[in-house]
């Protein structure tokens, strides 16, 4: 019988990484950067978890299979007034004064649209026991469900 | 206290005064950052490597040569500098030197390095300087003036009686703070070219360009309040209708 000699190894397995997920987190590789194989790989089968090139501008549709279908109420159009007359220029003149200026609140905007309605109101006693009036314009007649379908007839989201 | 503003303020006010340079300019063309942390959420945010300690001198921070003397890797001993609660030069100052061989002789500040406490006075304190260009036999001397520190080699002048005297900020009946001589009690105003810069001699006689907006256009109200947001004044102004409802839509 031959006697073993039992000597404790650990062993170190090197293709357990290899088969490992990759973790490219401290590399981040948009736009630009990777090898070539690496962006064809990304033009033609984009990776979810990597950022994607497009720098903030949104798609101005959306893709059928390969086909790509543009929506033409997604494409931008810019409104720009027309400035004649204008008379802001870039720069300002050193000889103009500091103007400073308090913030415009909601509040300052009460008092412009419907605080004098509401002291005529008052002093001609048109007003009702909870305060609203009796002859309510239009601004004072808008509910708020309303006012919200007008801030996005405008085609703003951001409301 | 971040480490921008701490370059920025050790910066001396009315050294930045005569360029007439944006704040945001002077930091960018002044700062040298080794190393910057990437962004993301995996990283400590706002952490920067970066030149802390810098040599002031003669030249201007956004200046080539004041790089080349605070190059990456050049270190300098540390230059000890009095600190002074308000600084009382300006330049258009009459002023005396109190040392070296213009002695007693008064001239009138040009140029402030407010981080060293120097002063410049125009023609005094001067030495030459040899410049030999190329392998020229003739040699080329040029004059220049050595500045002058602020706190014992200059002196205001005491414009009653034009001889040196030390000065005090006080404040008149109608609450300004002005320069008083201690040993007269006169007051030393501030010079007009003060607010000199390099684009103007002074704010209300400066020439307005064809790109400027004038000054009574920049003061205009012209803002009218209304309810409505800046989406819908735009489309009424511009007589533009919207029928449509859009539908609703929700963020979660």
């Amino acid at each position: 019988m031959s006697f073993v000699n039992v000597i404790a190894k650990r062993g170190i397995s090197t293709t357990a990484i290899c088969y490992g997920k990759r973790n490219f987190k401290k590399f981040p590789l948009y736009g630009k950067r990777g090898s070539r194989i690496f962006k064809q790989q990304q033009h033609e089968n984009p990776d979810p978890e990597l950022p994607d090139n497009k720098r903030g501008v949104r798609e101005i549709g959306y893709k059928v299979g390969d086909k790509f279908v543009t929506i033409p109420e997604m494409v931008p159009e810019l409104i720009v007034p027309d400035l004649t007359g204008f008379k802001l220029k870039p720069y300002v003149s050193y000889r103009a004064p500091d103007v400073v200026q308090s913030e415009f609140t909601a509040e300052d905007l009460f008092n412009v649209v419907y605080a004098p309605k509401i002291m005529k109101d008052l002093k001609e006693g048109k007003l009702n026991e909870d305060g609203s009036s009796k002859e309510p314009s239009n601004e004072e007649k808008l509910t708020p469900e309303k006012a919200l379908i007008r801030a996005r007839q405008t085609g703003s989201d951001i409301f | 206290m971040r480490l921008t503003q701490i370059l920025l303020s050790r910066v001396g006010e009315w050294s930045k005064q005569y360029a007439n340079l944006p704040d945001r300019y002077i930091k960018r063309a002044m700062e040298q950052v080794y190393w910057r942390n990437p962004k993301g959420i995996q990283y400590r945010p706002s952490t920067v490597i970066q030149r802390k300690k810098f040599r002031f001198t003669m030249n201007r921070p956004w200046s080539h040569q004041f790089y080349e003397q605070n190059a990456p890797g050049r270190l300098r001993k540390k230059v000890f500098v009095e600190p002074i609660k308000k600084w009382s030069f300006f330049r258009g100052d009459r002023v005396e030197v109190l040392v070296g061989k213009d002695k007693g002789k008064q001239g009138i500040v040009k140029y402030i390095v407010q981080e060293r406490n120097w002063v410049i006075v125009e023609g005094l304190n001067c030495h030459l300087r040899r410049m030999k260009r190329g392998d020229e036999s003739l040699d080329l001397y040029i004059q220049s003036e050595a500045p002058l520190l602020v706190t014992d080699q200059v002196a205001l002048v005491d414009p009653s009686d034009l001889k040196a005297t030390p000065i005090e900020w006080r404040y008149t009946e109608s609450g300004e703070s002005v320069r008083v001589s201690v040993r007269t009690g006169r007051i030393i105003p501030i010079p007009a070219t003060a607010e000199e810069t390099i684009d103007y001699k002074s704010k209300s006689t400066y020439k307005e360009q064809p790109k400027d907006t004038g000054a009574n256009e920049v003061a205009e109200i012209t803002f009218e309040p209304a309810l409505k947001t800046f989406e819908m004044d735009i489309m009424e102004s511009m007589g533009i209708k919207e029928d449509r409802i859009p539908k609703k839509t929700y963020w979660y």
